[in-house]
């Protein structure tokens, strides 16, 4: 038998993904025990926290979360403020403060628009980090959520990088009456790039995410918008299947004459 | 949220042709076998709702269950096979039983079989792989007309159901209904496009194949407006969300990311 975490990875991947944390919630209500793992491995849509004292808009997730607090990235203050929360080394500070100014330049050059946030913490053997990014128009949402880890070698660092974007698109009008497209979908990697010194770190994840989104992107068009369709082509089809069997049996019947 | 409440929610949530899984799982999230019974009638209204197919034993052939041929107490019953049968929602099984003879007495009898006959004629040409029902109402003054389309390909990560029902009314001629979709993708992710659309309609005639004809046109419509949809989508909120390329169509030189913002050359202002 499963264990219980996998069967509720199972369910949330069965399960409408619009209702995400609403099920999260209610698996969590039926065993407690499943709390944190889920909590851990289940992205949800990004909540925004306006940071008080640069009054800018910034990301939350697990990973900026001390209680019920969240750090902003522009102050590295907690909104709302906490005693001795927990925030980086001032070396990894430092860093994550360029990579919010790199981030937010890719932001507005690919998203024009929407919110981004990156927030990094120390390990052991370098450091770990996410870089959120979301936005909102009239019929639909896009979050990205990038988690990676560097581990630090001789003149590289490993990457490794989970990316997810939960994308929701809706529209409703006389004619169509109601649709909600809604999902998410996950991809990993792991890369070995040159590091010359902390400025590389941010320029080795910038490309990485780039290249993720890039590719997250084609993917979704391809399973939103074609394979979607195609299956709704596969429960019925708009022309009579006795005319496409008849042009099939016509087409067989000039490609087998031609053959002769 | 009670816990019936919860796992109810998750029954009716579930993709077409994965109650089985959604079950399986929530038994092992639960440390629980013996939930099925508490989940009666969330099965039942998934079931129904979702036109469910059982089999009527001894035959190969699958039944419509759906709330316009219950007859209450786990009972329900076919016009085309003129028989009525039980079925055990909770047991999850495919198979109906205790079959009994079962004829409908209605005002239409006739229109009921010709509306059967004429609504297959029209599955066939449209529906590779479908299933009909035609039943009229307990106050024999409407007629409903049921249609499910399942296909599944559990093997490749996705599933699929058209449903379409319909109300034909003969003293007004009129026709109302609903058409909806649901498609799941699940490779490395959970996507799921579920829509539902209102359809009325006035019928020139009364013949069952004028009835048969508004219900084609609908659907076909239908179609063809969920097609350009996906269109509209792509072509909309999804490039509007995010570029696919920053407006100078390159990648970004990420060596240099501290000069795009001295030069200010990267168009928007800030929030």
């Amino acid at each position: 038998m499963a264990e219980p975490i996998d069967s509720a990875l199972d369910l949330l991947r069965r399960l409408n993904p619009k209702d995400v944390k609403q099920n999260v919630d209610n698996i969590i209500e039926l065993n407690p025990s499943l709390e944190e793992e889920l909590l851990e491995s289940v992205d949800i849509p990004l909540s925004v926290k306006k940071c008080s004292s640069t009054k800018r808009d910034f990301l939350c997730c697990d990973y900026n979360r001390d209680g019920d607090s969240w750090r902003s990235p522009w102050s590295n203050n907690f909104e709302p403020p906490i005693d001795e929360g927990i925030t980086p080394s001032e070396r990894i500070r430092k860093m994550e403060i360029k990579a919010n100014e790199a981030f937010d330049v890719y932001r507005e050059l690919y998203f024009e628009g929407g919110i981004s946030s990156v927030y990094l913490w120390d390990m052991d053997d370098g450091f770990a980090g996410c870089v959120l990014l979301k936005k909102s128009v009239k019929g639909g949402s896009w979050d990205s959520i990038h988690v990676f880890d560097a581990q630090d070698r001789a003149r590289t660092a490993h990457y490794k990088l989970t990316s997810t974007v939960i994308l929701s698109l809706g529209t409703e009008s006389e004619a169509l009456g109601g649709l909600d497209l809604s999902g998410n979908m996950v991809r990993q990697i792991e890369q070995d790039m040159a590091v010359e010194d902390d400025g590389s770190h941010v320029a080795n994840i910038g490309k990485m995410v780039e290249d993720m989104e890039l590719k997250m992107r084609n993917l979704l068009q391809e399973v939103y918008f074609g394979k979607a369709k195609d299956v709704v082509g596969d429960l019925r089809t708009i022309p009579p299947l006795s005319q496409t069997n008849r042009d099939r049996q016509t087409q067989r019947e000039m490609i087998s004459s031609m053959s002769r | 949220m009670s816990r019936t409440q919860a796992l109810s929610s998750f029954i009716e949530s579930a993709p077409p042709g994965e109650l089985h899984d959604v079950t399986k799982a929530i038994k092992n999230i639960l440390g629980e076998d013996s939930v099925q019974s508490e989940l009666e009638p969330a099965f039942q209204k998934h079931n129904e709702e979702q036109f469910s197919l059982v089999k009527l034993p001894g035959s190969n052939e699958n039944v419509i269950v759906s709330p316009y041929n219950s007859l209450g107490d786990g009972r329900y019953y076919d016009t085309e096979n003129q028989s009525s049968f039980a079925y055990d929602h909770a047991s999850l099984a495919a198979t109906a039983s205790d079959v009994r003879s079962h004829v409908v007495e209605s005002n239409h009898e006739d229109l009921v079989k010709s509306l059967l006959k004429t609504l297959r004629s029209h599955g066939t040409e449209h529906y590779p792989k479908y299933h009909i029902g035609v039943y009229p109402t307990n106050d024999d003054s409407q007629i409903a007309l049921v249609t499910v389309a399942s296909k599944y390909s559990p093997a490749n990560y996705w599933n699929g159901r058209w449903r379409s029902s319909y109300l034909y009314t003969p003293a007004s001629s009129t026709l109302t209904g609903t058409i909806a979709v649901d498609v799941h993708y699940y490779e490395d992710g959970n996507v799921r496009l579920l829509t539902n659309k209102a359809v009325t309609s006035t019928i020139n005639g009364s013949s069952a194949g004028d009835v048969v004809k508004a219900i084609a046109q609908a659907e076909r419509a239908y179609q063809e407006n969920l097609n350009k949809a996906f269109g509209g989508l792509a072509e909309g909120a999804f490039k509007s969300l995010r570029r696919q390329l920053p407006i100078t169509r390159q990648k970004i030189e990420w060596e240099k990311i501290s000069g795009y913002r001295l030069g200010q050359d990267i168009g928007g202002g800030r929030r």
